[in-house]
Formats: structure tokens, sequence, C-alpha cells
């Protein structure tokens, strides 16, 4: 019941966030990146023209929420989706291949998983090059140890079940075995994984974008948007209020969303026995 | 038990070589020429390419990275291009800031997980457990610049109990000392109690299980005696390890945290190098981080090995 | 008052499906009662429900539940918690997590004693080396120091039983006590729990599934089967004049010495009801070779002074 609840809260915020996502593409109350001094600082709701209020430089702030939103996700789902491809790849190789390049590919992992935090996307970050491309690289290459340790370990612990042995007898490829055998019966824990990656990823790239390192000024982004509030802060507050929430509201959902799954996942495997 | 404690040790050496490769290659490929960097826009070709051979970056990459090995087995990590100085200096002297917060985070974060997840545990699906998770599982969703920015203005501005940037060194002030890292310290622990708080509860529902509860329930003891002293030792491992792994983590520095409090730890050198491309700052505080996490990881395991009989006794072949 | 334990009319719930019911047992002082059945037949369930250690999620009621002269129904859940912790003790089939792994013995032995009888631990530690000593340790104060890991399964055992009669409780609930041993510490096990019986008189309720342990030790006994004692009474009437058909097959099959070697053990076909266990009738009728149609409607009760058995045969 619980459970459900958990699931059924972060698909909520989820939907909410990719519908302000979508929505963008469609329409934006005004050009999120327009300045109008004159109307600077307006706290929301005073004005319905601007319904969060503008900054510093009198920007509106819902339609640079929204903007962002689109950049959040790209990073987040982008990002995620090609660290779990690569890692996939190479937990696969690694479990399926000799001991050798097993053991190369598997020490390269721990290698990676013993930075801490976000010292991996900082480095990769300042090779790459601030923006949106850097961020999606360094936080897909901060993804994949996680993925693939997954599912090296998944398919090392499946290789003795019955059915793929019986398929291995047929003489079927290793590439038939690992697409028709293995990913399916691995999907549940990597969407799982895949859900709480994204919510990781989110708050890896708005840490970027705070400290100046993801997506550049003027273009608006979440993490962007609070940095720039900082200096206004004391005074009018209320610009970290939709970036703060926003941010929040979507890591939470995709945290839930995995959470839940895991929950499930656990039960299952419990009931099995 | 020796055998353990040697294919530990050894297998974190692999690591930390590992690590030593990664950070030394990934940094290499990047793009502009750090004898360039150092004299600036107006300096000549010549120039550049004469301080770039007193470098040595003009020899094979494996050649400069064998070089750089040995001279982190000396502990030289070379000297910044921006601060002018040894690596090794800047890093002893960020590092009483970095450890302080992430001591004090660890312990705010290992104070509060305990107490609501045992709770969470014992009154398992009550108001309180579910009550205690949400909020946990919120405080992992918070990002910690928002809360940080949240408490600057209020503790610190407003009400005014709090410095809101620096470091008062522990040697001048100690009332100043806790004051300048009370804040830090709290919001990182914010970022890490839901992740604790759960592995307390998982542990504790699983102890709690165990045949040992049966034998202090027919003891007749009060029930919380029965769960401080029986439950509790019994689900201390997997929260041990958690905890090892959170501070390890922290004391790498944490970036985000010491840049809102401006303070001048080990974090806050980490984003000045990234932000200045001091590339030779970096490998050495990178590899001064990974060595801190790959060390501490190393010495809870061990110190695992020694609270909990139960391996000893699985290796035993009982 | 000379029962120690006085069970009446006990069931036990897991939600709707019934795992013990109509179960009545009484224990005089200085006996050792028996509990014999297959695994799964509710004797631990029984024995717990007596001390007030039923997992969590069960539910049990009964009319009576008289431990030492007082009946702890009527009593509050603290009161019967302290009750039973002073005056009853339990000793586990399974040695090895219950003394718990990561406390040394001296820390977790005199536990329930300072508490009952409000000692200091000296004082603790001071009864559980004489305990230790009485349970047939030569070196007491070095088993202190040990953690539990640190010893054998019949040592752990020895230092459970010890640990049991701390408070000198009027009787203990001994579980399979010997299941996990090799035999020649059963045997040492079982003599210990004999000589404790005969210095002290305490009493002792014997779980096993083992026929032959149970003849030899035991003064009376039940037979259980699918949550429910099937027969009871002094062991003596029981081996010579069993009327249950269950357990006439349990004495027939129960291993001799002189088995030739390829002889096929006899056993009973089929497997204990899971459910079900709430019917009138008899439990038993499907296995059974005397079965008749009224067995599945009702049964009848027997009491020839003292042996108790229910079965339509009779």
């Amino acid at each position: 019941m619980k459970k459900n609840l958990s699931i059924a809260l972060g698909i909520f915020l989820v939907i909410i966030i990719l519908t302000v996502c979508l929505l963008s593409f469609i329409y934006m109350p005004h050009e999120p990146n327009e300045m109008n001094i004159s109307q600077k600082f307006l706290k929301p709701g005073v004005n319905s023209e601007y319904i969060l209020g503008t900054d510093n430089f009198g920007r509106d702030i819902l339609s640079r929420i929204m903007y962002g939103s689109r950049n959040v996700l790209l990073v987040g789902i982008g990002s995620v989706s090609l660290g779990t491809f690569i890692g996939i790849i190479l937990g696969a190789i690694a479990a399926i291949n000799n001991k050798l390049l097993s053991a190369v590919i598997m020490r390269i992992m721990d290698g990676l998983m013993a930075f801490p935090g976000i010292l991996l996307a900082l480095m990769l970050v300042t090779v790459v090059g601030r923006g949106i491309k850097g961020s999606v690289i360094a936080i897909s290459i901060f993804m994949v140890p996680v993925f693939s340790r997954l599912v090296y370990s998944m398919i090392l612990d499946t290789e003795n079940l019955l059915y793929i042995k019986a398929a291995r007898s047929y003489g079927s490829s290793n590439l038939t075995i690992f697409m028709r055998h293995y990913i399916p019966a691995m999907l549940p824990r990597l969407v799982t994984q895949f859900s709480s990656a994204i919510g990781s990823a989110v708050m890896i790239e708005t840490s970027l974008s705070f400290l100046g390192l993801g997506i550049q000024p003027p273009f608006a982004s979440w993490g962007l948007m609070l940095s720039e509030s900082r200096q206004f802060f004391l005074n009018y507050p209320y610009l970290a209020v939709a970036p703060g929430i926003a941010i929040i509201m979507t890591v939470l959902g995709f945290i839930l969303i995995g959470d839940g799954l895991n929950d499930m996942l656990i039960h299952r495997r419990s009931d099995d026995e | 038990m020796l055998k353990y404690v040697l294919n530990r040790v050894k297998s974190s050496l692999v690591i930390l070589l590992v690590v030593s490769m990664i950070t030394f290659f990934v940094l290499m490929i990047i793009p502009g020429n750090p004898a360039q960097l150092i004299l600036g826009t107006d300096a000549t070709a010549e120039a550049i390419e004469d301080l770039r051979i007193a470098m040595g970056l003009d020899r094979p990459y494996y050649q400069q990275y064998l070089g750089w090995l040995l001279d982190l087995l000396k502990f030289d990590l070379g000297t910044s291009y921006i601060y002018g100085e040894a690596v090794t200096s800047l890093i002893i002297r960020a590092i009483p800031v970095t450890f302080s917060i992430a001591v004090f985070a660890m312990l705010i974060a290992t104070i509060t997980a305990l107490f609501f997840g045992i709770l969470s545990a014992v009154k398992k699906d009550s108001i309180i457990d579910y009550f205690s998770r949400s909020i946990m599982q919120l405080g992992t969703a918070i990002p910690s610049f928002w809360i940080g920015m949240v408490f600057i203005v209020y503790f610190g501005l407003r009400l005014k109990w709090f410095p809101i940037s620096g470091f008062v060194p522990i040697s001048s002030s100690f009332a100043g000392f806790l004051k300048s890292i009370a804040l830090p310290a709290i919001v990182l622990a914010i970022g890490e109690t839901g992740t604790l708080l759960r592995i307390v509860r998982s542990s504790m529902l699983d102890s709690l299980k165990q045949d040992y509860m049966d034998a202090a329930r027919i003891k007749g003891l009060n029930k919380w005696k029965i769960y401080m002293k029986y439950a509790l030792r019994g689900a201390l491992i997997a929260p041990v390890t958690i905890i090892g792994m959170q501070f390890a983590k922290l004391a790498g520095g944490t970036v985000v945290v010491e840049t809102i409090f401006a303070l001048p730890g080990i974090g806050r050198l980490v984003l000045t190098a990234v932000e200045r491309r001091d590339i030779v700052l970096l490998q050495g505080l990178v590899m001064f981080i990974t060595t801190t996490v790959i060390f501490i990881t190393l010495m809870v395991d061990l110190l695992i090995m020694t609270i909990n009989p139960r391996i000893k006794s699985v290796e035993r072949g009982e | 008052m000379n029962e120690t334990v006085v069970l009446k009319n006990l069931h036990i719930k897991d939600g709707k499906n019934t795992l013990v019911s109509n179960t009545s047992l009484t224990i005089e002082k200085g006996d050792i009662y028996g509990l014999v059945g297959e695994s799964g037949s509710g004797k631990t369930l029984t024995a717990k429900a007596i001390i007030n250690l039923l997992p969590e999620g069960l539910k049990f009621t009964a009319d009576e539940i008289n431990v030492a002269g007082k009946n702890i129904l009527k009593a509050s859940q603290n009161e019967v918690t302290m009750y039973i912790g002073k005056n009853a003790g339990y000793i586990p089939q399974n040695t090895v997590f219950f003394l718990h792994p990561m406390i040394k013995i001296k820390n977790q032995i005199a536990d329930g004693y300072v508490h009952h009888m409000k000692r200091s631990k000296a004082e603790g530690l001071k009864i559980s080396l004489q305990l230790l000593d009485m349970v047939g340790f030569e070196n007491p104060e070095s088993i202190l120091n040990f953690y539990p890991w640190q010893l054998s399964g019949g040592m752990r055992q020895r230092v459970n039983i010890a640990m049991a009669l701390m408070n000198n409780p009027a009787f203990i609930i001994a579980d399979e006590p010997t299941t996990a041993l090799d035999s020649t510490v059963q045997k040492q096990v079982m003599e210990l729990f004999k000589k404790i019986n005969g210095d002290t008189g305490i009493s002792i309720l014997l779980i096993s599934h083992d026929l032959s342990l149970i003849k030899h030790y035991c003064l009376k006994i039940g037979v259980m089967y699918a949550g429910q004692i099937v027969e009871s009474g002094y062991s003596k009437d029981i081996f010579e004049n069993p009327k249950h058909p269950y357990t006439q097959l349990l004495i027939k099959m129960m291993p001799t010495m002189n088995i030739k070697k390829n002889e096929p053990i006899p056993e009973i076909k089929g497997f204990v009801p899971e459910k079900g266990r709430d019917s009138q009738g008899c439990l038993f009728k499907e296995r059974c070779p005397f079965a008749m149609d009224v067995c599945g409607i009702s049964v009848k009760e027997h009491n020839d002074s003292g042996h108790y058995y229910r079965c339509n045969l009779y």
C-alpha cells in the first residue's frame, strides 16, 4: 500500500515536470531571456503577467523555470541513458568474456567508483568544457560504473539458470542469449536503477550549474538561477523559491519511483522464496 | 585473517593505481597548453616552448606518467600554477577545514539516523515510521546549495546566530570554531541522514528477527534495553560501513557547501583548480581525495572485521 | 499446588489460518514432560505460547495458562514479561544465534538475573560461574570471556542451559535441544537435563521429534499432530498400549538397534496438513489406515484415568 503510494507520488511529480517541459516548446508566457529592467524584482502574484515574479534583470521567472526544465531533463535523462548504455555493454563484456579483459574492465570501474560525489564530474568538465555537452559526458561517465557493476553481477547470478543453459545448448550466440534472455531478466532492476540514477543526475547537473560549470548564462537553468539569486537573496528571497522547489520535485519524483520499484522487487523476491 | 587483510590491502593498492592512471590520462587530453596557461597570452612562442620542455611536457605520455607517479610516492604533488605554491602545502592547510565539517556532519547525521532509524524499526508501519522516513527522503532530495542559502539568510543574516562565511581555527577560539562549522555541517548532514536512516532501519528490522532477540525477550528484560543492547548491536555492521563511506566522501571535500559558506577547504581548492584549469593542482587534489577515500574504506572494512565475529566464524567454516 | 504448568484449550491463529487447536497439557512439579510430533505439528508454538514468546502476528486464545501458580492470562503484558523472565527458561533448538554473536558471554549471561533479582553484575557473574561449573565446564572463568562463536555447538548449548537456570526458574522449555548436536554430545546434554531435574526438582518441557529420546527421559508425554495433542499420558502407558493410530505408527517406526541392513524404514504416507486445522473432525483422517466416514465430522475424546486420546475407534 505504502509502496504504491510512493510510486504514485513519484509518477505524479515526474508527470508535472514532463508536462512543464513539453509545454515550454508550445507556450511560454515570455521569452526566457527577455530583459525588462523596468519590471525587475516583481514579487510573485503582484503582476498577473509575471505569475512567479521577475529577477534582477526583469526576466520572467516562470518562463525561465519552464525553459530550464528542458536542460535539466535533457542532461538528466540523456546522461543516464548514455551511461546505462555504455554500462550495460561493459558489464556484459566483463561478465561473458575471458578473465583478463573482465579484470581490466572491472578494475577501471572500481577506480571510477573511488571518486567521491561530484569530483569525477568536476574533473571531466575541466576536460570536456562547460555547458550541456560537458555536463552530459561528465555525468554519463559517472553513471557507467553503477550500471556495469549491476549488469556484471546480475549476469553472473543468472549464468546458471536453466533456461539460459538450455539456450546455450541449442547453440544460440552470445548476443542472441544476451538480448533474448538476459535483458528481459535484468529489466526490472535496470529500470529501478535508471529512475534513481536520473534523480542523482539531476542533482549533479543542478550542482554543476550552481557552481557555474554547467549551462552558461544567459541561458536558464535551475542551478544557475539559484546561483544568480544568491546576491539578492536577503532582500528578495522569493527568487530562490521556484527553482528550489522545481529541483526538489524533480529529484524526489525520480527517487520515489526508484525506491518504490525497488521495494516491489524486494517484495517479489521474498515472495518467491 | 591475515590473508583477508593482505587481500584487502592489495586490492586497495590496485584501485589506487587505476585511479592514478585515470586521473593522469584524463587530465592529459585536456585542450590548451599548460605552459601557455602559466605564461599568459602575451608570452612569446619561444618562451612557451622553453617552459614546456622544462616541465617535461615534451616527453612521451608514459614517461610523464611514471615520473609523476614517482613524485607521488615521494609525496611531491608538484607546484600549483595559480598559487605558485606546493600543492602539498595547499592541501595541508585546507585539511582541518574540510575534516572538521565532515566530522561534525557525520556526527549529526549518525545521531539523527540512529535515533529515528531505531524508532522506525521498532514502531514499524506506525505514524512515526512513516513520518521520519518521509522527512528523511525529502532531505536527500533537497539540494545542499539551496538549504545552505536559506540557512545563511535565516540563521546568519536575520537571526545572526552564526557567521555566514569563513573558518575559525579551533586553536583561536573553540566557540568560534563551532559556530563557523555548524551551518555547513548541518547542511551536509541533511543530505546524508536519509540514506543512513534507511540502512539503520532495515538492519534493525533484520536484527529484530534473530534468535538472540528471543533469548533477550525470554529473559524478561526491559524493552528498550533489549533494543539498545541486543538488537542494535546486531544491526551495526551495515550502518558502520555506510558511515565510513559517507565520511570518506565528505572528507574528500565538499565543493558546494564550501563554496556557499566561503570555507577555505579542499572542495574550495578543487573548484578553483577546475575554474582556472590548474591541472597540476587538480591532479594532486584528485589523488589526495581518492587516496583518502580508499584508505578510509579500507580502515572501515578492517574495523568491521574486528567487530564482526561472524566473518571470522564463517572463515573457520562453521 | 502441584502443577508447574497448566495449559487449557490453546488455539493459535495466523490470520485466519489455525495453527494449533484444542491443546491442553499439565506439567507437574519435578516432571519431565515430553512433547513429540513431526515438524510443523505445533510443538514449538505451543511451548512459546506458554512463555509469551509467540512470533509477532500470531494470535492465541486459551482458557488458562498457569505457570508456577499464576494465571498469566489475567496479568498485564509487563507483568507477564517480568514474571516469565523470572520463572521460566528457554533452551533453543538452534544454538548458533541464540547467544548474541557480537557480545561476550559474560556480558549477556547474567542480564536476566541482574534485572530480576536486582543484583550487581558481579553477583550475577558469580552465579553464572557456579552454573557453568554445574553444566560441566571445567574452566568457567575463561568461558565467560569468550564470544559465542568461539565455542562448539555442545558448549553453546550448555551455556544456554546455564543461562536458562540463572534465576532458578520453576520450569524450563527445551525445544529440540540436541537436534543440532552430534550424537555423543546429544547424550551428554540429555544426561545434564536429567541431572538438573534430579538435583533441583525443576520441571522440564522437552520438545522432540525423537520418540526414543522422549521414551528414555520423560515420565509423561503428549503426542502432537497438526496442531493438536492426539494422545497423552504416562509414557509407560502410551508405549505399552498406544491407542491413537498415529501414535501406533510412530512407535512402530521408531528406529531400533536391530534394523537389518537394506530393510526399508517404514514411514507414514502423506503430509501433515497445513490447512483445515480448525475442522471438528479428526485431522489424521487422510493418513489413517482405519479412517471411517465419521472421522471427517467429529472425533471422540477418551480419558482412561489420565491416558487421554482422541479417536473414533474406541
